[in-house]
């Protein structure tokens, strides 16, 4: 079979991305940019104009002295100049990486055999990812300013509301093209990859939390994922038969919506016997209720005023597949990867159970079916555990022991008292503010942490951060001290450039990842989701959903 | 001939891997690829 297609639409794309990255680089595209990031815009600009007043008022002095005048300095780039010289690097390296397969695709006489299946893999890796630039690097700006824009008449943000970011709108959008265009016959093979670069993004989240982190997720995480998924599969294997579902069918939808979706329902199949059926229908199941929790949840936990913590908890327990866990997490928070690490943890330890339930289902079937086959446990395990998660833990072990940023870092950023820089120490309305609360501060080791603080215009260790993290809820205390408080403790955390870069490329795998996975949602798998198992599904996950919201409000709180 | 055609239809509905196996190992081992690639080039 030959996978290659000989279509220009490699070369093309290609060409495309080195014309944005050129457009950048020569600055062409400034006034599209200023348009879509206003904000960055107006900072440069006014950097600009404080340069230039600057470099006049030196010539004029040199002018007025007598003296020649001095050389013009630089201007040091601003985020305006890093943003699009980002662009222009990462359109410039795919532009040109694409444009010579491309010219190879149309070059070669494709002949059966490996090297055709792997340049077939290319053109809708093209296609995916020049979705995801026009996603991220357009709409995304585009709809958070038009959200920012309808506030004052509107009352609310509509952008952050209905979560019309780079996840939600890059799954949309492969949504639409899968269903009104159906993906083009050269892109097909590329489309498949979707799923591969969210593994390997799951996998590099491994390098940002650290034990630090988990020790304070941990218990709990466990715990609470404990209940939800035990109970969700006791659940569906419940109502399964008394609903006239199959054996082999309630067994596979019970793992499915129990742990993570889509692997755990593979991974039991054999267990349990189950047909091609039973998997399809499982799967058309999770994945329709996945896509609406990917939807509904955001929103609600906007609506509730949820924070990172408490939404990554609800996500990662709530929803049930891993990819959906991901979307929804990153369409609350888009631009932070806090809610993300925490949805993943949870998500991640939910895998964990994965020996529990196929144990568990195995007992339970040889138990109603007196005909089952025997099945090795053990084989099935080894078979069919995501070995993928191994590579988060082991990644989560080398960053806990500090090879990848200072060890004691917590959510990428670590604390440094010395590395405060000058421009970021307390400035006389911060002093003012806190020595007119300090009489308030009654507790003797907060007041000495304050009293310290006013001294020394910044924070000197992590136990003062935490003492007057405390204090900056305290009732009655007035806005100017706690925010005074909160530019003390944003001054001292810092981030950890490689945390950056790794945040970075995980924001790339996933938008990658899910603009592939709108493309796998076609309405027949939509329709597919019908019957019996869409209703057991749906009221097990709607039972986990509630169940976890309520658990989570109650007893999560946010710690930084 | 028809063991030759077979031999180059690869990949599953879902992946380009022949098995969900592989594609748990190819994560890993690009994930990994990245994490030490970002390490020395970044630095710590």
């Amino acid at each position: 079979m030959i996978y290659t297609h000989r279509s220009p639409a490699l070369l093309i794309i290609g060409i495309v991305m080195l014309a944005w990255g050129w457009l950048n680089q020569s600055g062409a595209a400034d006034g599209l940019q200023a348009w879509l990031h206003p904000g960055v815009y107006k900072e440069h600009k006014q950097a600009v104009e404080k340069h230039q007043a600057a470099e006049k008022a030196a010539a004029d002095k040199a002018a007025a002295e007598g003296q020649p005048a001095a050389e013009a300095k630089a201007m040091k780039p601003g985020k305006f100049d890093a943003l699009k010289a980002g662009q222009a690097q990462f359109a410039t390296i795919f532009g040109g990486i694409f444009c010579v397969i491309g010219l190879l695709v149309l070059a070669m006489k494709p002949k059966e055999g490996h090297l055709d299946y792997y340049i077939s893999i290319f053109p809708g890796m093209a296609f995916i990812l020049s979705i995801a630039f026009v996603v991220r690097w357009g709409l995304d700006p585009m709809f958070a300013n038009w959200g920012k824009a309808a506030l004052p008449t509107l009352g609310w943000d509509f952008a952050k509301i209905l979560n019309l970011n780079y996840v939600v709108l890059g799954i949309v959008i492969g949504m639409i093209v899968v269903n009104v265009f159906r993906i083009p016959g050269w892109a097909a093979n590329g489309v498949r990859t979707a799923r591969f670069f969210l593994k390997t993004g799951v996998v590099l989240l491994g390098t940002l939390y650290s034990a630090a982190e988990l020790a304070q997720l941990g218990a709990l995480s466990v715990v609470m994922i404990g209940v939800f998924v035990l109970g969700s599969v006791w659940l569906v294997l419940l109502a399964g038969p008394r609903m006239g579902a199959s054996n082999s069918m309630t067994g596979v939808l019970s793992s499915g919506v129990g742990v993570c979706g889509v692997s755990a329902a593979v991974a039991a199949s054999p267990v349990v016997n189950a047909k091609a059926v039973d998997i399809a229908f499982t799967l058309g199941t999770i994945l329709l209720w996945g896509v609406l929790c990917m939807f509904i949840f955001p929103t609600i936990g906007h609506l509730l005023g949820m924070g990172p913590v408490q939404f990554g908890a609800w996500a990662g327990t709530g929803i049930l597949n891993s990819a959906q866990v991901a979307g929804a997490a990153l369409a609350f928070d888009p631009h932070g990867i806090q809610t993300l690490k925490v949805a993943e943890i949870f998500n991640i330890t939910r895998v964990l159970f994965l020996p529990i339930i196929v144990v568990w289902l195995a007992a339970w079937y040889v138990k109603r079916e007196a005909g089952a086959q025997k099945i090795n446990l053990s084989q099935v395990l080894v078979a069919k555990f995501p070995v993928f998660v191994l590579g988060f833990l082991g990644l989560f072990i080398l960053s806990t022991m500090g090879v990848f940023a200072p060890a004691g870092h917590y959510q990428g950023k670590y604390f440094s008292s010395t590395e405060i820089k000058e421009d970021k120490l307390l400035k006389e309305k911060d002093i003012a503010a806190l020595q007119a609360a300090l009489p308030k501060v009654t507790a003797p080791e907060d007041n000495r942490a304050l009293q310290d603080l006013i001294a020394n215009k910044k924070l000197a260790t992590r136990e003062q951060d935490v003492l007057l993290r405390g204090v900056a809820k305290m009732e009655g205390l007035d806005k100017g001290a706690k925010d005074a408080l909160g530019n003390a403790h944003k001054a001292a955390w810092h981030d950890s450039k490689i945390i950056k870069a790794y945040r970075d490329w995980i924001a790339w795998l996933f938008a990658f990842g899910l603009t592939g996975l709108g493309m796998q949602i076609t309405v027949a798998s939509i329709k597919q989701a019908g019957g019996k198992p869409l209703i057991i599904g749906s009221a097990v996950g709607l039972i986990k959903a509630i169940g976890s919201l309520i658990v989570v409000l109650l007893f999560v709180r946010e710690f930084v | 001939m028809a063991e030759e055609e077979k031999k180059f239809e690869r990949g599953t509905q879902l992946s380009i891997f022949v098995s969900d196996r592989f594609e748990d190992v190819g994560a890993l081992i690009a994930a990994c690829l990245i994490a030490f690639g970002v390490l020395l080039y970044v630095g710590k």
